[in-house]
C-alpha cells in the first residue's frame, strides 16, 4: 500500500517532483522575506536608539509605526 | 477611499493578520495535501498524473491574478499618483513571478509523461513565458534604477504594458490550435471537472492564496520599515 502511495502508478517522480518544487520555492521565499524583514525591524530599532531620548520619546510618540516596529523587534529579540 | 490604505493604519492589522494566516496555515495545507495526494480519484484519460494540476493550477491563477492585479494598481497610480501603491505593487510582484515560474515548471513535469515532452513552443506556454519575463522586467526595474520615481515610472509602464499580455494568455487556448488543453473551470458557463476533483482544487488554492498574503504581508511591512527609516528624523 505505501510502496502504491509512493509510485502513484508509476507517475510518482513526476507527482512528487511537481509538489517538492512547489513547495521548496515556498520555503524559500518564506525563509528570505522573514529574514529581510527581522534585518529591517532590526536596523530601525538601532536607529531608533542611535537616537537622542528626546528625539526618541518625540518620534515613538508621533509615529505608531515606530512603537509597534520597536515592539516586534523587542519581543523577537 | 485610498486613506483606509495608509500604512500608519494598515500597520497594525499586517501584525494581527501575519499571526493569524500562521496559526491556520498548517492545519490548511494537510487537508489540501490529504484530499489532493490520497483522498481524489485518478482521472479517466491522465490516470494519476492528473495530481500535478492540484499545484499547477492555482499557481497559474495566481500568477496571472498577480500582474492583473500589478498593472491596475500601476494605472491607478498614474491617475492618483500614490506612493504607497507603488509599495504594494513592489510586494507583489515577487509572488507572482515566483508562481508563474511553478507554473510552467510543473506544467513541464505534467508535459513529459502526457504529451511526451518536457517543453513545445505552445501558445499557452509561450505567453506564460512572456509573462515571467514582464515580472522580472518589473522587479530589476525596482532592483537597478537608483532614483525611485524613475524605477517606479519605468516599472509602472512594463506593468501596463504587460496587460495586454493577461487576455492573450487566457484566450491562447480558444485562439490558436495548441497542445494546452482548454480551461475546465469557467466562471461564465459550465464547469467540466467534476467535484471529487474541484473541493481538492480549491483547497490548494486557498492554501497557496494565504501562503501569497502571508508573503506580501511581510514584504509590505518590510517595505513600510524601509521608508520610515529613512525618513526617522522627519517623523
Amino acid at each position: 500500500m505505501i510502496q502504491n502511495f509512493i509510485s502513484i502508478s508509476g507517475y510518482g517522480i513526476f507527482v512528487w517532483l511537481s509538489f517538492f518544487i512547489t513547495f521548496l520555492a515556498c520555503a524559500i521565499i518564506y525563509y528570505k522575506t522573514f529574514k529581510t524583514l527581522k534585518k529591517y525591524e532590526k536596523e530601525f530599532a538601532k536607529e531608533l536608539n542611535n537616537l537622542s531620548e528626546k528625539e526618541r520619546k518625540l518620534v515613538l510618540e508621533k509615529s505608531k509605526i515606530a512603537s509597534q516596529v520597536l515592539a516586534s523587534y523587542n519581543k523577537s529579540v | 477611499m485610498f486613506a483606509l490604505i495608509n500604512p500608519s493604519r494598515v500597520f497594525y492589522w499586517i501584525e494581527k493578520l501575519i499571526n493569524f494566516i500562521n496559526s491556520v496555515f498548517f492545519i490548511l495545507l494537510i487537508i489540501a495535501l490529504t484530499f489532493a495526494l490520497i483522498l481524489s480519484p485518478p482521472d479517466y484519460l491522465q490516470g494519476d498524473n492528473v495530481r500535478i494540476m492540484y499545484v499547477h493550477v492555482p499557481s497559474a491563477w495566481i500568477g496571472l491574478a498577480s500582474f492583473t492585479c500589478i498593472a491596475l494598481l500601476s494605472i491607478l497610480n498614474f491617475i492618483f499618483k500614490l506612493k504607497n501603491l507603488n509599495l504594494i505593487t513592489k510586494s507583489i510582484a515577487p509572488i507572482g513571478l515566483m508562481f508563474t515560474c511553478l507554473a510552467i515548471v510543473t506544467g513541464s513535469l505534467w508535459g513529459q509523461p502526457t504529451w511526451g515532452t518536457w517543453w513545445v513552443w505552445d501558445a499557452r506556454i509561450t505567453s506564460m513565458t512572456i509573462l515571467s519575463i514582464f515580472y522580472i522586467l518589473f522587479i530589476v526595474s525596482h532592483k537597478f534604477i537608483e532614483n525611485e520615481d524613475k524605477a517606479n515610472k519605468l516599472s509602472n509602464i512594463i506593468a501596463i504594458v504587460g496587460l495586454v499580455n493577461i487576455p492573450v494568455i487566457k484566450y491562447s487556448v480558444d485562439w490558436w490550435n495548441t497542445l494546452h488543453q482548454p480551461s475546465s473551470i469557467n466562471l461564465n458557463g459550465p464547469n467540466h471537472i467534476h467535484s471529487s476533483m474541484l473541493v481538492p482544487l480549491m483547497l490548494m488554492l486557498l492554501v497557496l492564496l494565504l501562503y501569497c498574503a502571508l508573503i506580501f504581508l511581510m514584504k509590505y511591512k518590510t517595505e513600510i520599515i524601509r521608508i520610515k527609516k529613512k525618513n526617522i528624523k522627519r517623523i
